[in-house]
Formats: C-alpha cells, structure tokens, sequence
C-alpha cells in the first residue's frame, strides 16, 4: 500500500507537469485548430533562459522567473508572427507541418546550446519531505504540484472572467463570427501563443528541476500532446485529468511490470493507453464529437 | 501537358507512362548511365546512392500513404525497422535465402502496419499522427524487449549470394539495390494512376464524400497502410543486407521526421517528388556533415558543433520556406518549368 501509494503520488506530481504541456497545447489548438509540435522547444528555451538567469547571472528567483517567463512569450510571439501568421487561410495540415518545421529549427539551436551535455539545475522549490499514511512525500514535489495546479485555475480564470479570455472563446468557437463581432483575431492569435509560450514556459522550469537541462527535455512535448489526444484536443479539464491519468498509469505501470519486462515500460504506457482510449473515443474523453459534413 | 506535335492517336499511347521518342531515349539513356555508375563512380558517392535510393522506396511507402491518402504516419522508421529485422532474422538465425527474404520481410512490415492501421479507420488527420508515433515507441520497445531480435546487441545480416557470388561490397550491393528501387517506382508510378490510386486521393481529399461515391473506406485505408509499410519493408530489409548488421538504433525517430520534410520538399501526391525531394534533403544533409568542421573553424564558441544539430535547423529553415513560398513543391516547379520548354516560344 505504501509503495503504491509513493508510485502514485510520484505519477501526479509528473502527470500534473504533463497537464501543464497538455494545456498549452490546447489552447493553441482550441484557438487557432492547429496542433503544435513545436512546444518541446518552447518550454526547453524558456528553461535555459531561467538557468541563465539564476545560476549564470545569479539573479534571484523571482527575476530569472520573470526572465524566463518574457523570453518564453517572446519566443511564442516570434514563432507565431514569423511562421503561423503567413499560413492563414492555408490548409490546417500546412499548419501542423509548420509547427513540426519550428520543432525541428529550435531543436538544432538547443542542440548547439547544450553541446551535448546535460545542465543540472537547481533545486529551488523547498526541501524535505513529509509523510501521510506511511508514504514519503517531498515538499519540493508538493509544491511543484501546488504551482501547476495553481497555473492552471488562474488560466480557466482568465479564459472565464477577462475581456481577452471572451475573445479567446469566441475566436475557438468560429473565426468568421468572431471576426464580424468586432475582434481581432489575428491579435487573439498573437495573444494566444504567447499565453501558451508562458505556459509552456512554466512547465519547463518545473520539468528541468526533475530530468535537467537536456537533450530529451523536449521530447515532454510528446507527452503533452498525449495527454492532450486523451482528454481531447479542445478540452481544458481534459488536459488535466489527462495529465493526472497519464503521469499516475506511467509511475504505477512502471513500479509493478518492470521486473517482469526488463524495463522501459514508463516511455510506453502512454502510448499503449493513447492506442487503446483512442480506439474507444476518437475524440478523447473530453473531446467534442466532430459531426462532419461533406 | 504533351509536346507541339504530338497527338494521342489510340487509347495505348493515351494510358502510357513514357509518351514520346524523345522520353524513351531519356529513360535508357538515364537507365543505363544508372547501372553503369559503379564502373567510374567512386567509392563515397556509391555509398551514397544506395542510401538515398533505399530512403526513396520508403518514402515512396510515405507518399502513397500520405500524399496519395492523406494517412499522416510517423510509423514509416518503425516499419522499416520490421523489415530489417524480419530479413536478419530469417537468413541469419533460420538460414533462408536473401531472395526469398526480401519479400517476406515486405509483407510481415504490411500485416504489422494492417494492424496499427487500425486506429485510422475511426481517427484521422494529427490524432492519427500521434497514434502511428505511438506504433513506433511499441515497435522499438519490442525490438529492445524480445529475444529473437538480439535486443541491445542487435543482428547480423549475411550478404545476399548467388551460388558462391556474394554481393558483399557497396558496388555489388548497388546492383540489388537500384533495379528494387526502379521496380517499386514503377509499381508506385501504375498504382496511382489505377483504381486504387483514385481511392486514394478520393479518401485524401474527403473521406465521407469518397464513401458516398462508393469507396471502401476500411478495405482502402487498410490497403494503404498495408502498401505503405510493404515499401518500409523492403526498403529496412534492402538496408540491412546493405549494412550487413542491424540494430535497432539505425532506426531514429528522426528519420521518420526527415521522411515527412522530403515529402513537403518534393511535393505531396507526385511520384516524382519523392525523388526530389528525397535527393535534395538528402543532399543538404549531406553538404551539412562536411561544412560542419569548417563551420566550426568560423565560429570557434561553438565548440565542436554536432553535424546532426546544424543539419536539423538547416532542414526546418527549408521546410519553413517550402511551407510558406511552394507548398506544392519540387515537383510542382517541374511541372511549370516543362510546360514553359514544351510551349517555347509561345508564351502559351
């Protein structure tokens, strides 16, 4: 009980990181109806900025937070004035590619930055751990699961009761009528990604604490947009309880079949239960059913 | 468009690949300089063909999935990863001959891809992309995992013989190589322009109206995955006779991103721009492998810069530019400049 209780406490603090990435993810996707690939990245610069800013410059915590924060949203602008702006009009598929284009430019950079070595990053969350029902928890991971949690409401709250938030809705719920409805839609864009970058952003300094600055960070995107499929793509609370499930069924998968499989199940899991809920609901738990029409 | 002159006089001529006197004489003229490169070619440049050619039979696999089809797949690396190692193993562990493996190795890489094709039946468009990334982690995962594929030590794969002739050095290897890589063009080239290709694009472009006008949706999407991933195959079984050795870390991920980036350089939907494409990605890739040391001698603060780093942005400032400038492509630009000498001195 114990054991499985330290697996799924684990699982959360993860999955609630993964949630972080899933809803970026969305919202560019809920707003503009394009998926990004490109988010990996993202949230890898806006962790190296916030690395430059604490350990390199030793600003403190809340200055390299903010230094990370405008680099991220700087960075979602550029991408999305400089390669998604062009595309408008174009197919949907265009979009998808170019954001996977962005991904692979981005990735290069972080791949010169690093050289090829892995940065540790610091510790900054608090230390120490706490115990409930005879499992260990640590603090750092509590808190790390408070931010995430935290990021999120104040992001449904900003989608629910701000002028922006309004716009942002109306612009997911069709271009055209938002359009004629006085709003500017390219701004919502703009305004859109680097809300998402930010995110993002927020995801990746809490995810670099875990795995440090390398190479693979960026492969978290991956997770993200699982989580994202399996809450479905136009989903906020999807995002989370995705994220949740998914870090949770990872840990917990992990922690039990490994000594039977030799290994390797944790990169696996979600995958196996993305093929099997996508099978079930094509549109993810969440998801609103398409009705098409020809 | 046909040249001035030139009229289809029977519907033979009308249905033909090669049209005009001129066309012959380019094709065998273009055959034969193909078969006759190992003679002057060096040694480097040899090596270098037999890669691109065994990356155009599996993007060809891509280009009927995804061109023709509209199946996005991220799965193609994994595919040829079955075809590798279905090949290895059949010569190396159960003795079969390379020429009875080369097929075999095509059709399991189709039955597996019959199998995670499933999920495209109900799912489409990115959720189909996610869920063919999917298929490749489980194929990697297994390949690691199971005993028969060697695991983290990998697999021999002897060299293709006939009787004591063993075709062990990159030259002798050319000649299996491009005459496989001519015949599936050609099988590609026909099965678009047949009734399964029209399925295809009918399903690419709108697959409820395509299913209204009486297209079988299950048996054709299926039928494209089991096409695509037939090409995987052989291309994976092609390349580990090829490398004689298979492991499953030549298969990266990222080769199935370069896949996707030749298709959207050369042009979806064409046969001929997966030869563009896969040519000219290929050849950036390579002109980045060698720049780099130089590179690196300018900008000393890079530190030894990995070749693979440059060669990824390089690659997505192209895509960039291709999205934004040609998003129909290489083959496209052809297609104009063609038309443009057929008509001259017309304007049109």
């Amino acid at each position: 009980m114990q054991f499985f209780l330290e697996l799924s406490f684990n699982g959360l603090i993860i999955g609630g990181l993964y949630a972080l990435v899933a809803l970026a993810i969305v919202l560019v996707c809920k707003a503009t109806e394009v998926v990004s690939l490109a988010h990996g990245q993202l949230l890898a610069f806006g962790a190296l900025f916030f690395y430059a800013g604490y350990m390199l410059l030793g600003w403190p915590l809340w200055a390299a937070g903010l230094l990370g924060l405008a680099c991220g949203a700087v960075l979602g602008f550029a991408v999305e004035r400089l390669c998604m702006r062009p595309l408008i009009g174009q197919p949907l598929f265009s979009g998808f590619l170019m954001t996977f284009a962005v991904f692979m430019v981005l990735d290069g950079i972080f791949a010169l930055i690093l050289k090829g070595q892995a940065w540790g990053f610091p510790d900054f969350l608090p230390a120490g751990n706490i115990t409930i029902a005879g499992a260990k928890m640590s603090l750092g991971g509590l808190s790390s699961l408070g931010i995430s949690l935290l990021v999120f409401v104040l992001t449904v709250l900003l989608f629910r009761y701000t002028k922006v938030g309004l716009g942002m809705r109306a612009t997911a719920e069709s271009h055209k009528l938002a359009q004629s409805a006085g709003i500017n839609v390219r701004t919502i864009f703009s305004l859109v990604w680097i809300l998402s970058a930010v995110v993002a952003v927020v995801a990746g300094v809490m995810l670099a604490r875990y795995y440090d600055i390398r190479f693979m960070l960026t492969l978290v995107a991956f997770k993200g947009l699982i989580v994202a499929m399996v809450g479905g793509l136009d989903s906020l609370p999807g995002a989370l309880i995705g994220g949740l499930l998914l870090g949770w069924v990872e840990n917990v998968a992990s922690g039990y079949l490994d000594p039977f499989v030799g290994g390797g199940i944790q990169e696996v899991a979600g995958y196996i239960m993305l093929l099997l809920i996508l099978l079930v609901k094509p549109y993810g738990i969440f998801g609103l059913v398409r009705i098409e029409r020809v | 468009m046909l040249p001035c002159g030139t009229f289809n006089e029977d519907y033979g001529r009308d249905t033909a690949v090669i049209r005009t006197r001129l066309q012959w004489i380019i094709t065998i003229l273009a055959i034969v300089v193909l078969l006759t490169v190992p003679l002057y070619g060096g040694y480097y440049f040899i090596g270098l063909i037999n890669k691109i050619a065994i990356t155009i039979i599996a993007v060809m696999g891509l280009q009927l999935m995804m061109g023709y089809c509209g199946l996005i797949s991220f799965g193609q690396v994994a595919f040829m990863a079955i075809g590798a190692f279905t090949s290895a193993i059949l010569t190396s562990t159960y003795g079969w001959p390379f020429w009875l493996a080369l097929p075999i190795s095509g059709i399991v890489a189709g039955v597996v891809g019959i199998v995670g094709g499933t999920p495209a039946l109900r799912i489409k468009g990115f959720y189909l992309a996610l869920a063919t990334l999917a298929i490749y982690y489980i194929v990697v995962w297994l390949i690691m995992h199971l005993k028969i594929t060697g695991g983290v030590i990998g697999l021999h794969a002897p060299a293709p013989t006939i009787g004591s002739f063993a075709f062990d050095t990159d030259e002798r290897m050319y000649y299996i190589i491009v005459p496989v890589m001519l015949l599936m063009t050609y099988f590609a080239k026909n099965l678009a322009r047949s009734r399964i290709g029209r399925a295809f694009v009918a399903i690419r472009d709108n697959d409820l109206a395509a299913a209204v006008m009486g297209v079988n949706l299950f048996y054709y999407k299926l039928l494209a995955f089991f096409i695509g991933c037939f090409f995987a195959g052989i291309a994976g079984s092609l390349f580990a006779h090829w490398m004689m050795f298979v492991h499953v870390e030549q298969f990266p991920l990222a080769d199935a991103v370069f896949f996707i980036g030749m298709l959207i350089v050369g042009g979806l939907g064409t046969i001929t721009g997966v030869f563009f494409g896969t040519i000219f990605i290929s050849l950036l890739i390579e002109a980045v492998t060698f720049a780099s040391p130089t590179l690196t001698g300018w900008f000393p603060a890079m530190g030894i810069a990995p070749a693979a780093a440059l060669g990824a942005t390089a690659f997505g400032v192209i895509i960039v530019l291709f999205l934004i400038y040609e998003p129909r492509g290489l083959a496209h630009r052809w297609n104009i400049f063609k038309a443009s000498y057929r008509l001259f001195p017309f304007a049109y």
